[in-house]
């Protein structure tokens, strides 16, 4: 188990010297990531730079060849199921179930994730936070706007009062609207001291919204940027070519 | 049982209930289960009435003949019925191909034996829309439509990913998915499992045979629910998963059955009718001549006879001699009967053998051996007819034949050589005793459904184990 500096507690996500191959090909080569409890972190990189197998091995999806990934202190490759109670995950295509109102979905991801789902106690303030139209709370989520998916997606993260959401181009394919409203419910999750593993091609939102971003390539961390503060954020122009650069180098 | 494998099977309910298309195609089984079982239970009565009615008629006409010679009443004969079992409606078995009435007469053994129907293949084979074929054949085809998507598509989708990202562990979500196709595959059974326990609460069918039928027919419907959510796991596509049920559906349940009775055919072969005639006839001839006074057997049996009288002459007999002559007749001519008989159910018994080897292979022929043997339609129940059948005929003739000896004692003295028409009434009538099935008809198929179940159990764990692991 990884801990912190201070005894007894560990880092909401912690990842190091992660290697994994799919066959000959080695996509991750030494990954080192450490991100703080409420912290927003923005993990950029081109295709194949293996941003989603890093959120794989995080979720126990994947054994890493060799290194260690920790989520809450517990060890996703060893132990999936208490890994994945610790966190919260919304895939890029949020995938529910079409027959299912969007309060029945929520309710029943609550049950199988064995978290308290009161209609009145959990869900709902749950989806009052997100912003979803009321008069949807009871429509099958069949006829959902991939925005409208997502909101039900973070209303389950939050309903589910976990340490860790893990996003995976949670911005993709959606419109300038609806990625700013995205964009503050992932602010909201931080309020909540919720620590948030953001892999994205949205570079615009990472500036927006991220207090790290690491820009990964070739399997490893290439660099990685920190806001100074909340005031004086990133300055785009030098993260645009960074970007670049990194997604050539992936 | 944790809650979160009853709440993926209760999710599995709820998305039947509101799946248009399979809410549809499962009443419509239901009612052609409910439908197939009320036109099948009319069928039976119906059968069962007029064998009642053909009975009485045939007894009637036989105790209303006038005085006659006995041996006349030989050669009249009596027809015999079979009664249905009260569980003929659920599974017509071979009864098509062997009916239910035996003529019997002396000398002869009943047709029903060597009819041309039974030296054919096509005595293992059956289709009519009856209860075991719905549940046979059409209800693993709407458990396939119905499962095939449970685990493919929350793969295609992307709800896999998201279950098991909720802690939900690969083990849970089949364990759910299994319950849950397995508790529908019971539902679909459900009307016909109720109509065959009420029929036993009212006493109609023994509690005994249904009992072990609805377990077997259960066995039935969770083996093919288990095997589509098992396949539906397995593989990456729902399409897939579709092609790979319904292939090992045509195979097992509509091509295994049929072609297991012709190769069993070619390794076991029938005599002919004319085959079979030819050989009794040939038979026959070398036991003797009754009516040649040289015949050595029958002249040897005549001085057998006269001495055990302690008379010289066949004339001096208290009883007839050639009453007696024919009732040796009959004994040495049954016995060559029973001889080709037990040779002849030799050989079906082997090619049955054959089919049952392969019920190990495809569970539909226990199942089908299971459900014949329980309703009382299958070849062991025939036999046990013709065997019944041919003890009875045996005492029929031999009753008349001793008639002839005993009260026509003496011949050519100008007697009247018939007996009154109150005789008949004393001679038997036939009796059926109702089949019981033998337990190697029962749990060997039993056993190898139980045993195909457990093995896909068995199966479901590496299967699990993939499934936690293949949402990367």
């Amino acid at each position: 188990m990884i801990m912190t500096n201070d005894p007894g507690t560990y880092l909401p996500i912690e990842v190091r010297q992660l290697r994994h191959s799919y066959g000959d090909r080695e996509v991750l080569r030494g990954l080192n990531l450490a991100i703080a409890p409420g912290e927003i972190y923005a993990l950029l990189g081109g295709n194949g730079a293996g941003k989603s197998t890093t959120l794989s091995a995080l979720l126990g999806f994947i054994a890493p060849t060799s290194g260690s990934v920790s989520v809450a202190g517990i060890d996703p490759a060893t132990d999936p199921q208490q890994a994945r109670a610790q966190l919260a995950y919304v895939p890029e295509s949020v995938a529910l179930y079409d027959h299912l109102t969007a309060r029945e979905n929520l309710d029943y991801f609550l049950a199988l994730a064995k978290a308290p789902r009161s209609p009145d106690g959990v869900i709902k303030p749950a989806l009052d936070a997100v912003g979803l139209a009321h008069h949807a709370w009871n429509q099958r989520v069949g006829g959902f706007s991939k925005g409208m998916r997502q909101k039900v997606a973070i209303a389950l993260a939050l309903a589910r009062h976990v340490p860790v959401l893990l996003l995976d181009e949670p911005t993709s394919g959606l419109d300038p609207r609806a990625t700013m409203e995205f964009n503050r419910l992932i602010e909201t999750a931080r309020d909540r001291q919720v620590t948030i593993l953001m892999v994205t091609h949205d570079l615009l939102s990472a500036v927006d919204v991220a207090d790290r971003i690491g820009f990964l390539a070739d399997g490893q961390i290439e660099e990685e940027l920190a806001a100074s503060n909340k005031s004086a954020r990133f300055d785009l122009n030098t993260l645009h070519a960074r970007y670049i650069g990194a997604s050539a180098a992936a | 049982m944790s809650s979160p494998v009853i709440r993926i099977a209760t999710e599995e309910w709820r998305s039947l209930a509101r799946n248009r298309a399979g809410l549809i195609a499962t009443l419509l089984l239901l009612a052609l289960i409910i439908a197939s079982a009320v036109v099948s239970f009319e069928r039976r009565a119906g059968i069962e009435a007029e064998r009642a009615r053909y009975q009485a008629s045939v007894d009637k006409g036989f105790d209303n003949q006038p005085a006659r010679h006995p041996h006349r009443m030989v050669h009249y004969g009596q027809f015999v019925f079979r009664p249905l079992s009260p569980l003929a409606f659920v599974d017509v078995g071979v009864d098509s191909f062997t009916g239910n009435t035996i003529f019997l007469e002396g000398h002869r053994q009943n047709s029903a034996n060597f009819s041309e129907a039974r030296q054919s293949s096509l005595l293992l084979r059956f289709g009519q829309l009856t209860l075991a074929f719905v549940l046979q054949a059409l209800a693993p085809l709407l458990l396939i439509f119905l499962s095939f998507t449970s685990v493919a598509r929350e793969r295609e989708r992307g709800t896999l990913r998201l279950l098991l990202a909720q802690g939900v562990s690969g083990q849970q979500l089949l364990a759910g998915k299994l319950l849950g196709h397995g508790v529908i595959a019971l539902a679909i059974g459900a009307p016909a499992f109720l109509l065959l326990a009420w029929l036993a609460a009212s006493a109609f069918a023994p509690w005994s045979a249904v009992g072990l039928l609805i377990i077997g027919y259960a066995a039935w419907l969770l083996l093919w629910a288990t095997m589509a959510v098992l396949i539906s796991a397995l593989v990456t596509r729902s399409r897939d998963a579709l092609v790979a049920l319904v292939g090992i559906w045509m195979v097992s349940v509509i091509l295994l059955p049929r072609a297991l009775p012709e190769v069993a055919a070619t390794r076991a072969v029938l005599p002919s009718k004319i085959e079979t005639e030819i050989a009794l006839h040939r038979d026959l001839k070398q036991i003797g001549d009754a009516h040649n006074p040289d015949d050595p057997y029958f002249a040897s049996f005549k001085a057998r006879t006269l001495a055990r009288y302690g008379v010289s002459r066949v004339e001096d007999m208290p009883v007839q001699y050639a009453g007696l002559v024919g009732m040796e007749g009959e004994r040495l001519t049954t016995g060559l009967y029973a001889k080709s008989a037990k040779d002849m159910e030799a050989r079906e018994a082997e090619q049955n053998g054959f089919v049952r080897a392969f019920g190990t292979l495809s569970p539909i022929i226990a199942v089908r051996q299971l459900s014949m043997a329980l309703t009382g339609t299958g070849l062991a129940a025939h036999q046990d007819f013709l065997n019944q059948s041919e003890a009875f005929r045996y005492r029929f003739v031999q009753a008349l034949n001793w008639m002839q000896a005993e009260k026509i004692p003496s011949v050519g003295g100008g007697e009247d050589p018939r007996v009154s028409a109150d005789n008949w009434k004393t001679i038997p009538r036939f009796r059926y005793r109702p089949f019981a099935p033998p337990s190697a008809l029962i749990w060997p198929n039993l056993l190898v459904l139980g045993g195909w179940l457990a093995g896909l159990m068995l199966l479901s764990v590496p299967i699990a184990r993939r499934l936690g692991k293949a949402a990367r």
